[in-house]
């Protein structure tokens, strides 16, 4: 399954805008890094991500398209975060994911996890607000005008969700 | 206030849905001995979770990452060359005198000019508490090879030098200090 963003990925990948695809990921990649390594060194972890990832679109690395582009980033993330404290581990191994055709990689980046599945997985009412709220990012005063509810009925809809989040987060 | 992993996530999510920074180690501090949990929590949520717009800093800190890291770990904390020459020289222990000779070296070592391998540990406490970062690693910074071939001079200045005079040149060579030890002593 690909996400909202992929095609948008694909796009700027394609008409070769790739600082503007980098910087949609840098964030990620600073917070993804902070929690794997649980602390500031995953700012130093992320640099070293982002410069490879650089590194690499800049080589016209990953054109192909064959996988979004996250799962790219997700591989590289977690190639660096293992390697950050073992000796010697440096630039000599090359993610080379879109290389060969192995059409079994996923590594270990589940592509159908996506919040719209998460979204999927609840009754038809809270589907609603979540994807609002999730996926559309909007504020529970927007949701509740979107939906014609009060915003109490937002308030109890999310937190319905958000054990059922972490629930999925944890399965 | 005992805050539970769920009401950190929750917080975190709130963050994430509303533009906000994210901080994650701030929340991972906050989470105790229940930052662990919270760290994967968060890490799968930000893996299945589509990104979220760039904004412009992330645009310029994309557009810089072919300047030598070093640069922009000090140029992300807004300090100039000056400022962060002052403050090594005070954890340094040095004196004013020593200023003119730390920006120097110090300025090779951001431009990747310097060998690290010389660097002391001493300096390199200094600049990783000054910069917030391992200034060891930020310093592994490899400088892009000259495109154009390089160019040969005919005759030099060296070349046309007596040696009596080379050898007075080199015995005015100032004997190395204090900052010369510090940055190509180690």
């Amino acid at each position: 399954m690909r996400d909202a963003r992929d095609a948008e990925d694909s796009r700027l990948l394609e008409n070769g805008e790739i600082d503007l695809l980098l910087a949609g990921w840098v964030e990620t990649i600073d917070a993804r890094c902070v929690a794997k390594m649980r602390g500031p060194v995953g700012h130093d972890v992320a640099q070293a991500v982002c410069e490879r990832l650089w590194k690499e679109l800049k080589a016209g690395k990953h054109r192909t398209g064959r996988w979004p582009f996250r799962v790219i980033v997700y591989q590289v993330i977690g190639y660096v975060c293992a390697g950050w404290y073992e000796k010697g581990w440096g630039e000599g191994e090359l993610i080379e994911i879109d290389g060969a055709a192995d059409d079994t990689f996923t590594g270990d980046v589940e592509l159908q996890l996506t919040l719209e599945a998460f979204v999927a997985t609840l009754p038809p009412e809270d589907g609603k607000v979540a994807r609002l709220w999730l996926l559309e990012r909007l504020e529970i005063d927007e949701i509740s005008e979107r939906l014609n509810k009060l915003p109490n009925a937002i308030y109890q809809a999310r937190s319905r969700i958000n054990p059922r989040l972490r629930e999925w987060l944890e399965s | 206030v005992n805050l539970t992993v769920q009401q950190l996530l929750e917080e975190f999510v709130g963050r994430w849905t509303r533009d906000e920074p994210l901080a994650v180690d701030e929340l991972l501090v906050r989470a105790g001995p229940q930052a662990d949990e919270l760290a994967g929590l968060i890490d799968r949520f930000l893996e299945r979770a589509p990104r979220r717009e760039p904004t412009p800093e992330a645009l310029a800190y994309v557009r810089a990452l072919d300047d030598p890291p070093m640069l922009r770990a000090r140029q992300a904390l807004g300090l100039k060359l000056d400022d962060l020459t002052t403050a090594l020289v005070s954890r340094l222990g040095l004196g004013d005198w020593a200023l003119p000779k730390v920006r120097r070296y110090y300025q090779q070592l951001e431009l990747g000019q310097l060998d690290a391998g010389g660097v002391t540990a001493s300096v390199w406490d200094a600049l990783s508490g000054l910069l917030g970062r391992d200034a060891r690693r930020l310093a592994e910074f490899e400088p892009a090879a000259p495109t154009a071939e390089a160019m040969f001079r005919v005759a030099s200045a060296d070349y046309d030098m007596p040696l009596a005079e080379y050898a007075a040149a080199a015995k005015a060579e100032p004997e190395l200090d204090e900052v010369d030890r510090l940055f190509t002593g180690g």
